[in-house]
């Protein structure tokens, strides 16, 4: 009972280990996400493009050349109105176009997100998540992003333009 | 013979034990973490109610993180800074200015402007099994280096010397319970402590006794001490809330101060050390003085050992307890947290969520939970004496992103509480009528200006009855502008309307906005007899509040696993539900509501440049009160009832409008704007009546029409088009 054999050792590293992370069975998601449980009946109106169907696309392979390439940092939205959070996003959309830059593109949707959270009616913003939708493959979510973005842009032809190059690049796909 | 071998199973089975069982850890639960930036609408006052929720402290020197001062007009704060796989907020410094109940400035410790600082945000609660134990795990790199020095002066004076079992005090022990007939004086060492409360039961017979101290000397044999002091500082017990047992001294940390365990000072430390003895008997909410004395107690032992100064000492037993306000926090969250594991239970099996140790941030924001709390409880209280059996419940989301902001599922809400925000299916009464409208745009036979008749309509149903819709006011209108129908919510004109575009479009329209289950396609779901609780009333209208983008409401942002690794994120995922152009007329119906309708009264509660869109709701007898709406930055959904479905006599608008004008109020939010779709053209019409008339006239309202469908323009008041008010238009420039 004295001697402490080696599969002993091993296990009490091991029960230690699970201890300190409190977690020792490897853990997944039960299922991927599901999908929104409607289906959305195409716009009644004339719609600029019909919806794509929803994507299952794999990811484009890294050196896929992106068909949307980030804005340049100097375009601004000249007739946006003015939020309380227009610095807060301003920054964070620098941030997540740095993310994107550099290839951090879950990164550049999470900074992206949080901008959107503060500033929701940016169009502009709007338009960089569709982006970065199209990056990922995710087409379906692109297309709606655009039109999302150009249901806000109001006035704002620069804005407006890149949401229409986006629904362009989202039904080509 | 027969101990031998006992002591032998015994040895041979408590180890395998140890080593097979992990701790339950249920997944803890945090708030969306707080944003700072210049233009925030947020008083010094409020930002320091928040910074004492999160357990920082005032110290003029600011000398670690979790610590800030109010100095020379600004409120300065040493952040604490977290990591959550990967999405990083450093720990800094920063000086904040504020103007107007807005932040003004914010600076960083070089003095340069900073554009955005994160708080780390409020754990708010944890996914526990029913009656079950709740800890959250402290590193061994992280517990302070006092604290196993602490246990054994109280505890175990030679638990470094000792194998599990310290014969000198259980002789002593033995003689003092000897002489007086039962056990009395424990002798455990921590080892034993640890023991008990890992395998065995707390009775207090001698078998147990023996069986803990060969399971004691068989655990010393195989673990290192600093093993076993670890284990011990995560399992023991400290205390009870509700039905939640609080496990280990990270979890006993925030419980009773509201901070990480690093961030305690001397007495607080010493609060939880005496906390070992009895949670119960020493609970500091409780038996404070009890509590005191016992803290104190744990303090005068550091002295003896060595552990402290006498002086350090004396200046800490004069503290305060310091515990902080448990009560409100561990009631009122749960709504939330039932919606957190609901969202998560469809993906994660109940084990994963109860006992593996997840991280799960989610999209709560504390301030707007304590607004709508507060505007529940305030609202019912001021009906009166009638509303003692009123129950309420409310939702709030950002309708942009589908985040939800806070729950409130009752006016008390506790862990067994029915959660009335997700379980309480009534029927919606005219909350459900801008589905009707929408049909009849979407149906391009109908604009905000086209007439309807409000006059009595007798509808055939298919058991043979008839049925005869009334108004609220019992009168007919004649005819009117769909704007007028919807903003008064005219009943007759409704199911005219509804008939007329059919029911299978309507039912298609509840689906596109969110609702999840096929309505049944009665007529009488024209006046909202269908029943939904007031989460899916929710989803519905943050469509609409989102300009005709469905998002799927969400209780959380992401979960994260073992070892800190992101596991999964909830991105946003829109998809359009219908025609902006569509929505961006029927909101301006819904803003009608409010500037002329049935939510006039509790428009006039708001300040007067203020927008917003809204739409009531009062089911059969005025047995449910609702009320829908929204601004740019909140969708809110309030709900007024009893439990046993009995009349309240309220109105949507003499009930829930007015609690949702509180919650409103509470958060100085912006207005709903949104800008006009191209396609659509403000035409300006008497709202009365429906006709073409100048903006100038009494009773002018705009509508949005579509571009390609101009009306008759308007040159008078009385709906003049003739050739003299032509004439008179040239002359003025305006024709066309």
């Amino acid at each position: 009972m004295n001697a402490l054999p080696l599969s002993s050792v091993r296990n009490l590293v091991v029960a230690v280990l699970c201890i300190a992370g409190a977690a020792c069975t490897s853990l997944q998601p039960a299922a991927s996400r599901p999908s929104p449980p409607i289906s959305t009946s195409p716009a009644p109106s004339p719609s600029p493009t019909p919806a794509p169907p929803p994507s299952s696309r794999p990811l484009p392979p890294p050196n896929v050349p992106q068909s949307v390439p980030p804005a340049s940092r100097s375009s601004t939205a000249p007739s946006r109105p003015q939020s309380d959070a227009s610095g807060a996003s301003d920054a964070l959309l620098a941030q997540a176009r740095d993310e994107r830059a550099a290839g951090s593109l879950t990164q550049a949707t999470a900074s992206i997100e949080r901008a959107l959270r503060l500033d929701p009616n940016n169009a502009e913003l709007w338009v960089e998540r569709g982006e970065l939708a199209l990056q990922t493959g995710n087409t379906a979510q692109a297309g709606t992003m655009a039109r999302k973005a150009l249901s806000l842009a109001g006035t704002n032809s620069t804005v407006s333009a890149r949401a229409q190059r986006l629904l362009q690049a989202a039904s080509a796909r | 013979m027969l101990a031998v071998l006992y002591a032998g199973f015994t040895a041979l089975t408590v180890g395998a034990q140890f080593e097979g069982r992990r701790w339950d850890v249920p997944a803890q639960v945090y708030a969306a973490p707080l944003e700072l930036y210049s233009g925030r609408a947020l008083s010094q006052d409020d930002l320091v109610a928040e910074l004492k929720r999160l357990g920082y402290r005032e110290d003029p020197r600011l000398p670690a993180p979790g610590t800030y001062r109010v100095a020379l007009g600004r409120l300065e704060i040493s952040t604490r800074g977290f990591d959550f796989a990967g999405d990083i907020e450093p720990a800094r410094l920063v000086s904040i200015a504020f103007a107007g109940g807005r932040i003004a400035g914010l600076r960083d410790k070089q003095g340069k402007d900073a554009a955005i600082v994160r708080l780390n945000p409020l754990l708010i609660g944890s996914l526990f099994a029913a009656h079950g134990e709740d800890r959250l795990i402290v590193p061994p790199q992280e517990i302070p280096p006092l604290l196993p020095a602490m246990l054994k002066a109280v505890e175990d004076q030679r638990f470094d010397t000792h194998h599990g079992v310290d014969p000198l005090a259980m002789l002593r022990a033995m003689f003092v319970n000897v002489t007086s007939g039962e056990i009395r004086q424990g002798a455990s060492t921590l080892t034993q402590q640890l023991v008990r409360s890992y395998f065995l039961s707390n009775d207090r017979t001698w078998e147990r006794k023996v069986r803990e101290a060969l399971m004691s000397i068989s655990l010393e044999m195989r673990y290192s001490k600093d093993d076993l002091m670890y284990a011990y500082v995560n399992e023991i017990y400290l205390g009870q809330d509700g039905a939640r047992a609080v496990h280990g001294f990270g979890l006993a940390s925030q419980f009773y101060f509201g901070k990480p365990i690093g961030e305690l000072e001397l007495h607080e430390l010493a609060l939880l050390v005496a906390e070992v003895r009895g949670p119960t008997y020493y609970d500091p909410r409780r038996h404070p003085e009890r509590a005191r004395e016992r803290r104190n107690f744990v303090l005068q032992r550091m002295v003896d050992e060595g552990l402290a100064t006498n002086k350090a000492v004396q200046v800490a037993a004069e503290r305060d307890l310091g515990l902080v306000d448990n009560t409100r926090r561990s009631a009122t969250q749960s709504a939330f947290l039932g919606l957190v594991r609901r969202q998560l239970s469809s993906e994660y099996q109940r084990d994963d969520l109860e006992r593996t140790g997840l991280i799960v941030l989610s999209t709560l924001d504390p301030t707007v939970q304590t607004a709508a709390e507060r505007a529940l409880d305030t609202g019912i209280t001021a009906l009166g004496k009638k509303a003692e059996t009123f129950e309420g419940a409310i939702v709030v989301t950002n309708p942009q992103t589908g985040e939800v902001q806070a729950i409130v599922g009752g006016r008390k809400a506790d862990y067994e509480g029915f959660n009335r925000a997700l379980d309480a299916r009534r029927p919606i009464g005219s909350l459900i009528k801008p589905a009707v409208y929408l049909a009849a745009l979407e149906s391009g036979r109908y604009t905000l200006a086209s007439l309807i008749d409000d006059a009595p309509i007798e509808v055939k149903l298919q058991n043979g009855t008839t049925w005869l819709p009334a108004n609220f006011d019992n009168r007919a209108h004649g005819e009117v502008p769909l704007v007028r129908a919807l903003a008064e919510s005219l009943n007759m004109a409704t199911v005219r309307l509804g008939l007329d575009v059919g029911l299978e479009p309507i039912g298609d329209v509840l689906q596109r906005l969110g609702l999840v289950q096929k309505p049944k396609l009665y007529p009488s779901m024209l006046l909202g007899a269908l029943a939904l609780t007031p989460m899916e009333v929710a989803q519905i209208y943050n469509t609409l509040a989102n300009g005709g983008f469905r998002v799927p409401l969400r209780a959380v942002r992401s979960v994260i696993g073992e070892g800190g690794k992101l596991l999964q994120r909830f991105d946003i995922d829109i998809s359009q539900a219908s025609d902006p152009a569509y929505v961006y007329s029927l909101n301006q119906a819904l803003v009608q509501v409010m500037e002329r309708g049935t939510g006039r009264a509790v428009r006039m509660q708001l300040p007067a440049d203020m927008v917003v869109a809204g739409k009531t709701g009062t089911s059969d007898d005025l047995r449910d009160s609702w009320f829908a709406g929204f601004t740019n930055d909140h969708l809110i959904v309030t709900w007024i009832g009893t439990d046993d479905n009995k009349p309240t006599g309220l109105t949507g608008s003499s009930g829930a409008a007015k609690i949702w004008a509180g919650v409103l109020h509470a958060l100085e939010a912006s207005s709903y704007t949104a800008p006009a779709p191209d396609t659509v053209a403000d035409e300006w019409i008497d709202y009365l009546t429906g006709q073409p008339m100048a903006e100038h006239c009494e009773n002018a309202v705009a509508v949005p029409v579509p571009a390609d469908q101009p009306i008759e323009h308007p040159f008078g008041c009385n709906g003049e088009t003739g050739f003299g008010a032509r004439i008179k238009s040239w002359f003025r420039g305006d024709g066309r």
